[in-house]
């Protein structure tokens, strides 16, 4: 089964957009999305920086959320996204 | 007249007086000083520095409509989306010390952690630069 990450802040107004989306997507496609908290969990936020690299290099050379990750493939894409590019990245 | 701590969003410099220089002597920008509590000036500077007032979530919320008003952009309209903002400046400078923006994480580098206290140098972001409808990574300042 294919595994995402989502790295979002709780206060981020960005992260809460997505989160629907997010939703929809699991639901839909079976894609399994971890949701993880950095700025409230900092085992989550040790874990957003161990893939800074990868991160940055997409991300404006900044950490930023919300960022999806397929941990696998260190593939990141970050921000608020309409649905369908969220799913064509999720499912490529 | 009281004096006051003011923070250069470009360049982080901190200036101590009653008014902001209108002119940053380092970087150059105009109008790029904001009201900043002591407690941020002091974590900049890495020094004792004396008591500024105190600097409550109303006296931010003044600070930043202070700042975006002499400058090209202009404090989010959205009310929502605003106060969530500052529930995440206010619980990270609780939790982590500054009010970095709850849109990005700090990665334990002071260098690099004090480019995202709030306001950040967002006119240099691709959000932001030479966007029609430009806004800084976490929206809480947009272009006019």
């Amino acid at each position: 089964m294919l595994r995402k990450i989502m790295f979002h802040g709780r206060e981020c107004p960005h992260c809460k957009a997505m989160m629907p989306l997010v939703e929809k997507l699991i639901q839909e496609t079976g894609i399994a999305v971890e949701r993880l908290e950095v700025w409230h969990d900092e085992k989550n936020a040790d874990l957003m920086r161990s893939f800074r690299p990868a991160i940055a290099a997409k991300c404006g050379g900044q950490l930023r959320v919300p960022t999806f990750i397929d941990p696998d493939a260190s593939d990141v894409m970050c921000g608020e996204v309409p649905y369908e590019t969220l799913k064509a990245w999720a499912e490529r | 007249m009281q004096k006051k701590f003011w923070r250069c969003y470009v360049c982080n410099d901190i200036h101590w007086g009653v008014k902001p220089p209108d002119l940053c002597p380092t970087c150059r920008v105009k109008s790029a000083y904001i009201e900043t509590p002591s407690r941020e000036a002091r974590t900049i500077l890495d020094q004792p520095l004396a008591d500024g007032p105190d600097f409550s979530r109303d006296d931010f919320r003044r600070a930043i409509e202070t700042f975006a008003r002499d400058n090209e952009f202009r404090v989010n309209p959205d009310p929502v989306k605003v106060e969530s903002l500052l529930d995440g400046l206010f619980a990270n400078e609780e939790n982590h010390g500054l009010k970095y923006c709850p849109c990005r994480l700090r990665t334990k580098e002071f260098e690099e952690d004090i480019k995202i206290i709030c306001p950040c140098h967002f006119p240099a972001h691709e959000t932001y630069k030479g966007q029609e409808q430009g806004e800084c990574w976490c929206g809480l300042f947009i272009k006019r």
